[in-house]
């Protein structure tokens, strides 16, 4: 026991077979050890920053104008409403993946579409050009391949145009304009295929490709479909409002159908337009329907100026009530009182008539009572003064006078004077 | 404590290692088969955590399960009465059965090339017991467009879902056109009935105006008649009222008459530019014969 303690004993003690070399190494595992050491807690520092990094990276916003979804292993977490994370003030956390991912999908931002896939064939450089007076040359036919439009149906005609039947329909060009969004963002993002987000993308622009070609497709069969109930006449002027709208629930339905979560914000008919190959028909028809309206409003204006010369403004009030017999006498008399024009003066004539009949029985009446007396007093005298004096007023104003005696022969020209020649004789003359 | 920090680190790395080997994710978006030495043996269309064995044992095989457009070429049918038309048909697919869809197809790129022919397939089958009418009509009762397209959806979706697992959605018409020949009748026929149009247009408008203005003359015409029997009306009750003062003249109606012939006289003659021819002995031209024996009044 003693041996194995004096052993123990050595073995607890250094050896120092060399005692700098000894002293060496412990320097030098010192330093390894420290080193080692101080490793150790730059490493556990390293660790408690990256796990606090990665929880920290749990840590999401959700702008003002999206909505998110949190996958967690895959599957959409949460149920009914919480679901979908609304946009708030303070950031929501979420395990880092791989356990959680949250996906923003931007339901504010509207995105709009253009289809001219219903317009005739143009060159680059004829679709930016300005509008010309000059009309590009055109061919007799549509190439189904390179020219697009749609198909209306033919109006119901009461005689038909010969070699026509009930399928017969006409040919228009149209640009539509779609504005879109996304209302669903569940649905959108579980049906909608969109492709993968590579670095640098912007997630919205790979949304916006990604969904133009089911778009596109689902937007041309609505205006397909709700174009051929529509007559070519209701698509250019009269029913663009409806076409317009059925195109718009069409989409709509086909959106929901589909599960797309997308929502039609607006559509709008941006250019529509008659082949150019019937150009010439069609400008015929607007000059047509321009001169009928000028025909009528020339029509209203002589209307206007004749009833206006004969009557004044109350022409065809009068009318109306001449017409109608229920008009009262104070009423007739009113609208008369209001008369204007030729008819005014055949009356305002009549009046004057009337005034200078009355005044002129009243003056011959007066003028008779007070010649009376004087002629029953004297009368051959008075007939003689009034006679004399009358016949001294006549001959004033004659210009030749002849006094012709018994028994001579006279020949007598008449209208000696040109200026007294018959109407007749004048005309001839002339 | 040092190292039963390390040992945990250690077993939380190799938890981790394990995991990642033996378990897999299947978004929402995505479908799953896994094949074990390339034999499938699990379909999974659920989301979630799955477990496996690692690989090589066990692979994923996953396909995404989103709705996707194809459209088939523009090309050209016929309709029931023998009218060719031209059509685009496009459908809205997805992935429903990855196992079917592996077995029968492999990947989206053959899809498309089985869906196209199958399309094609549909577009003329159904399209030919349609007549021409039901696409288009001026009796807008008898267009079945809507009604064929989702027929040919009918004849098309239980197909593709038996033999490729795919499922078509919807399908619709995107483009509907006719050959370049029939595009240069469809002008004439455009070109004639506006003719009639305009024609009827230029009548309906002369028309109109002539009615505007004949019923404006009418107007006038009657106006001016009732204008007129007014003032005839006014006339004569002037004429009545001068008759009152003409029963003065009763008292001598000769000597009124006389008057009143005077009156006559002076108004006729009053112009001038007459001639007058008389005789000698006239009042008081015969004054010019000779003078007149008088007697004073005693």
């Amino acid at each position: 026991m003693a041996k194995e303690d004096k052993q123990s004993n050595k073995d607890l003690q250094p050896q120092a077979p060399d005692k700098s070399a000894t002293e060496d190494l412990d320097a030098a595992g010192k330093s390894l050890s420290e080193a080692l050491r101080i490793s150790f807690i730059i490493l556990k520092v390293i660790m408690v920053v990256l796990i606090l990094a990665f929880l920290a990276s749990g840590f999401k916003t959700v702008g003002s104008d999206e909505q998110a979804l949190v996958l967690r292993f895959g599957k959409i977490r949460g149920v009914g409403e919480k679901r979908v994370l609304k946009p708030r003030t303070w950031p929501y956390w979420v395990f880092p993946y791989p356990v959680d991912t949250m996906v923003k999908i931007p339901v504010e931002k509207k995105e709009d579409l253009v289809i001219r896939s219903f317009w005739y064939y143009q060159t680059q450089e004829r679709m930016l050009a300005e509008p010309s007076i000059e009309k590009p040359r055109v061919l007799p036919t549509l190439d189904p391949i390179n020219d697009g439009y749609c198909i209306t149906r033919s109006e119901k005609l009461d005689e038909p145009i010969s070699g026509s039947g009930e399928s017969d329909y006409n040919i228009v060009h149209c640009k539509w304009q779609l504005t879109y969004q996304i209302y669903d963002p569940e649905r959108f993002f579980t049906n909608v295929y969109v492709k993968e987000v590579k670095p640098g993308d912007i997630y919205f622009d790979v949304i916006t490709k990604s969904t133009t070609p089911l778009l596109q497709s689902l937007f041309e069969d609505a205006i397909v479909t709700a174009t051929v109930n529509y007559t070519i006449d209701d698509v250019m002027y009269e029913q663009v409002e409806g076409l317009t709208d059925d195109v718009r629930k069409l989409l709509q339905e086909k959106l929901d159908t589909i599960e797309s979560g997308l929502k039609v914000v607006r559509i709008q008919m941006i250019d529509k337009t008659w082949p150019l190959q019937v150009d010439a028909a069609f400008q015929a028809l607007v000059t047509a329907s321009q001169d009928l309206e000028t025909s009528i409003s020339e029509a209203r204006t002589y209307e206007e100026r004749t009833l206006n010369e004969v009557a004044g403004p109350v022409a065809q009030e009068l009318f109306a009530a001449l017409q109608d017999k229920t008009f009262s006498e104070e009423e007739m008399d009113s609208l008369w009182s209001q008369l204007a024009g030729t008819a005014q003066e055949k009356i305002t004539e009549a009046r004057a008539y009337r005034a200078k009949v009355v005044a002129g029985a009243r003056a011959n009446a007066e003028y008779f009572q007070e010649l009376l007396p004087e002629y029953r007093k004297r009368p051959e005298l008075v007939i003689q003064k009034i006679y004399q004096d009358a016949i001294e007023r006549v001959f004033k104003n004659v210009d030749e006078k002849f006094i012709i005696p018994k028994g001579a022969e006279w020949r007598i020209l008449v209208n000696r004077d040109p200026s007294l020649k018959p109407k007749n004789q004048q005309g001839a003359n002339d | 404590m040092k190292n039963i920090t390390i040992t945990m680190f250690i077993i939380l790395v190799v938890v981790v290692l394990g995991l990642y080997l033996i378990t897999f994710q299947v978004r929402e978006t995505e479908s799953a088969l896994v094949t074990r030495f390339g034999k499938p043996v699990r379909e999974i269309t659920d989301p979630g955590l799955c477990s496996k064995w690692p690989a090589p044992i066990e692979r994923v095989h996953r396909f995404d399960s989103r709705m996707q457009v194809f459209e088939a070429d523009l090309g050209e049918t016929t309709t029931k009465g023998a009218v060719p038309i031209i059509v685009n048909t496009y459908i809205v697919w997805r992935i429903a059965e990855p196992l079917k869809f592996l077995n029968a197809v492999g990947t989206v790129k053959e899809a498309k090339e089985k869906l196209y022919s199958q399309i094609t397939d549909t577009q003329n089958r159904v399209i030919g017991q349609h007549s021409f009418g039901e696409f288009v009509n001026s009796d807008t009762t008898k267009i079945k467009f809507k009604d064929i397209e989702d027929e040919m959806l009918s004849d098309l979706k239980q197909t593709v879902s038996d033999e490729y697992g795919i499922e078509v959605k919807t399908l619709g018409i995107k483009q509907l056109k006719v050959s370049k020949d029939v595009t240069v009748k469809v002008f004439e026929r455009m070109k004639a009935a506006r003719s009639q149009k305009t024609e009827a247009t230029i009548s309906e408008g002369q028309g109109q105006a002539t009615k505007i203005k004949g019923d404006a003359n009418l107007k006038s015409s009657v106006l001016l008649t009732a204008a007129e029997a007014r003032a005839e009306a006014i006339r004569g009750r002037g004429d009545a009222e001068a008759a009152k003062h003409y029963k003065k003249l009763d008292e001598d109606p000769e000597f009124a008459i006389f008057l009143r012939n005077i009156e006559s006289l002076e108004k006729i003659l009053k112009d001038g530019g007459s001639t007058i021819f008389l005789p000698p002995d006239s009042e008081p031209f015969k004054l010019l014969k000779e003078v007149p024996s008088l007697e004073p009044k005693k």
